[in-house]
């Protein structure tokens, strides 16, 4: 099942290349923003699947409105530093995790806004995204850790490079608008294998990022079971499971950025730089040569 | 005014006799969903309520502080954001460049609660006394002169910090976001009780030792372009907590059955127990070699 949130405040299904309105399933819930809205939401996904399900094939579909990300302020935004082989032969890295702004969440279809801080350059990184489900600590890391998920999603880590005190920059991550995510909450039974998912970003047609997530130096459960051994996760919270960084290009005024992954969708969003700053089109050659190498 | 939380979903006013006065009554009428929305939804009708509050502050009449549980101020922040080393420590350095950090909001806890090491072969736990200003309004992008209006108060905070975990030389600064480790409280002092938040006398005893003892006047940067840098990079809600930074000279090793006191003059005070299943030993005291490093080299990629 494919859950999303249209931007007047629908929820839906995403069902043959349309949308069924199911809000009716989720009616006694009580909010006040989509903010608190979805991950309440989310938290009943699980015991109210059959009567979503009902709805969805109940109904017609009608054309997929505009849509704001399925969660638009995550409680907690977790992110993956580095977190794939990316071509190389070595040991994995020790694990580590950082959280960054849930206020930078936007939807498909929205738009990046580069801020005036003087950044080296602004990078794409296409991500796999987690979205939590239920409630969870210390979870095993094995199949047993999916049990905690509601599903997949697409996202755009936009990061800011050379600013703040030590790199990598973790404020540079953190601007508003700087993590597209959606379109849809993808339920995991939708994806039988996370580790062999393809994902790819094009900029302007420009095919950039292209890596499978086979590649993940710790997987999708051990990432789970990490997490959690920190804090506990709530429903709605996203984990971005890291890039490769071979592909990274420059983001910059007016580019449309499309990305995608295998089973799990499609996320198009726009650049703005009020500042019409320019860097140099394509791949990010040096970035990719550092982290075939030495790593950061 | 000081306002606190007590026995996990009642707000109210400390009262000048020093009671805890149920305020939960003129919240209502704004339909809180959960007892995470009271403190929101108090900032942000603060103006239209002031009077009144001010009447029960001044009639007093509530529950003797022994007699209710105080918890921590906010019971769910959309963020906790952290100033990474902001003290000259006794230095005549610049000022370094700043930069700020996320701390997870489920590590909450508050007065009298206890803060429960992990099994993580961390180098060591520290407690790090700080300011933390509560957010007043939706903020973004606020400027110099509107920065302060921002503020709708103070609270003491203790960013209790697991060193020497995750991957060398990137600062996850994911130690410090173990459920337990964002400790504070007593309650939120109002802005306009604290009339110069850089005379601030902050304090942690460990066990009756003397720790941590600074002055917020040794601040590099100034609350005001705190709140405009982290405005300029994500949006700010009301009951956002955003901690100031510790000064390093004075921390110490957080152990099993610790207990922390932690204070700010003109604030408040407040205790914290530790527990540590593992029953690990470090030494007590101050850690002079974390002070002597972040006093030569000011708080770099090494931490």
């Amino acid at each position: 099942m494919r859950l999303v949130l249209s931007r007047d405040d629908r929820i839906g299904v995403l069902r043959d290349g349309g949308f069924v309105d199911v809000s009716a399933a989720f009616a006694d819930i009580r909010y006040r923003t989509a903010a608190d809205r979805m991950p309440r939401v989310i938290a009943t996904l699980a015991e109210r699947r059959a009567q979503v399900e009902e709805l969805a094939a109940s109904s017609q579909p009608e054309p997929v409105p505009p849509l704001q990300a399925p969660v638009p302020r995550p409680p907690k935004l977790i992110a993956a530093f580095a977190n794939y082989r990316e071509g190389a032969n070595r040991e994995r890295q020790p694990q580590d995790l950082f959280l960054e702004s849930p206020d930078s969440v936007i939807g498909p279809g929205g738009t990046v806004v580069l801020p005036p801080h003087q950044a080296t350059i602004f990078h794409h990184e296409a991500e796999l995204a987690l979205i939590i489900g239920a409630r969870a600590k210390d979870l095993p890391a094995d199949e047993r850790a999916l049990a905690a998920l509601a599903g997949y999603s697409c996202a755009i880590d936009v990061s800011a490079r050379g600013l703040g005190r030590m790199p990598p920059s973790r404020m540079g991550k953190s601007f508003d608008t700087f993590t597209p995510l959606g379109p849809a909450v993808v339920t995991t039974d939708e994806v039988p294998d996370p580790q062999a998912l393809r994902v790819q970003l094009s900029v302007s047609g420009e095919l950039r990022q292209d890596y499978s997530t086979r590649d993940m130096e710790y997987s999708v459960v051990e990432i789970l079971a990490f997490a959690s051994s920190y804090m506990t996760l709530v429903p709605g919270d996203v984990i971005l499971c890291g890039t490769n960084h071979q592909g990274l290009g420059a983001l910059q005024d007016g580019d449309a950025v499309q990305m995608s992954i295998e089973r799990v969708g499609e996320l198009s969003v726009t650049v703005r730089d009020p500042l019409r700053r320019t860097w140099p089109r394509g791949i990010d050659e040096e970035m990719a040569a550092r982290h075939r190498g030495a790593h950061a | 005014m000081r306002i606190a939380m007590a026995d996990g979903s009642r707000i109210g006013v400390i009262a000048v006799d020093n009671t805890f006065v149920d305020i939960g009554d003129l919240l209502q009428p704004y339909d809180p969903l959960g007892p995470e929305d009271l403190l929101p939804d108090l900032i942000t009708h603060f103006p239209e309520l002031r009077d009144t509050l001010s009447h029960r502050v001044a009639t007093g009449g509530g529950v003797p502080l022994e007699g209710v549980r105080l918890r921590s101020p906010v019971v769910r922040p959309s963020k906790i954001v952290c100033l990474i080393g902001n003290y000259r420590e006794g230095t005549d350095r610049p000022p370094q460049i700043l930069d700020f950090f996320f701390k997870s909001p489920e590590g909450i806890v508050g007065p009298g609660d206890t803060v429960v090491l992990p099994p993580h072969p961390a180098t060591i736990f520290h407690h790090e006394a700080e300011i933390a200003v509560i957010v007043g309004r939706e903020a973004k992008s606020l400027s110099a002169d509107e920065a302060m209006d921002a503020v709708f108060g103070y609270t003491v905070f203790n960013d209790v910090s697991a060193r020497g975990l995750g991957r060398s030389g990137i600062n996850s600064f994911l130690g410090k976001s173990f459920d337990t480790f964002a400790a504070f409280g007593p309650w939120i002092v109002t802005a306009d009780e604290i009339a110069d938040p850089y005379a601030l006398h902050i304090t942690v005893e460990v066990n009756g030792e003397r720790r941590q003892d600074y002055w917020t006047s040794d601040m590099e940067r100034p609350i005001a372009e705190l709140m405009t840098a982290i405005s300029a990079v994500t949006t700010l809600h009301p009951g956002d907590v955003i901690c100031c930074g510790t000064n390093h000279q004075g921390l110490g090793a957080m152990q099993d059955g610790d207990e922390v006191v932690t204070a700010i003059s003109g604030i408040g005070a407040f205790t914290l127990h530790v527990r540590d299943e593992q029953r690990r030993v470090w030494p007590r005291g101050i850690d002079r070699q974390t002070a002597e490093r972040v006093r030569a080299a000011g708080l770099r990629p090494s931490q």
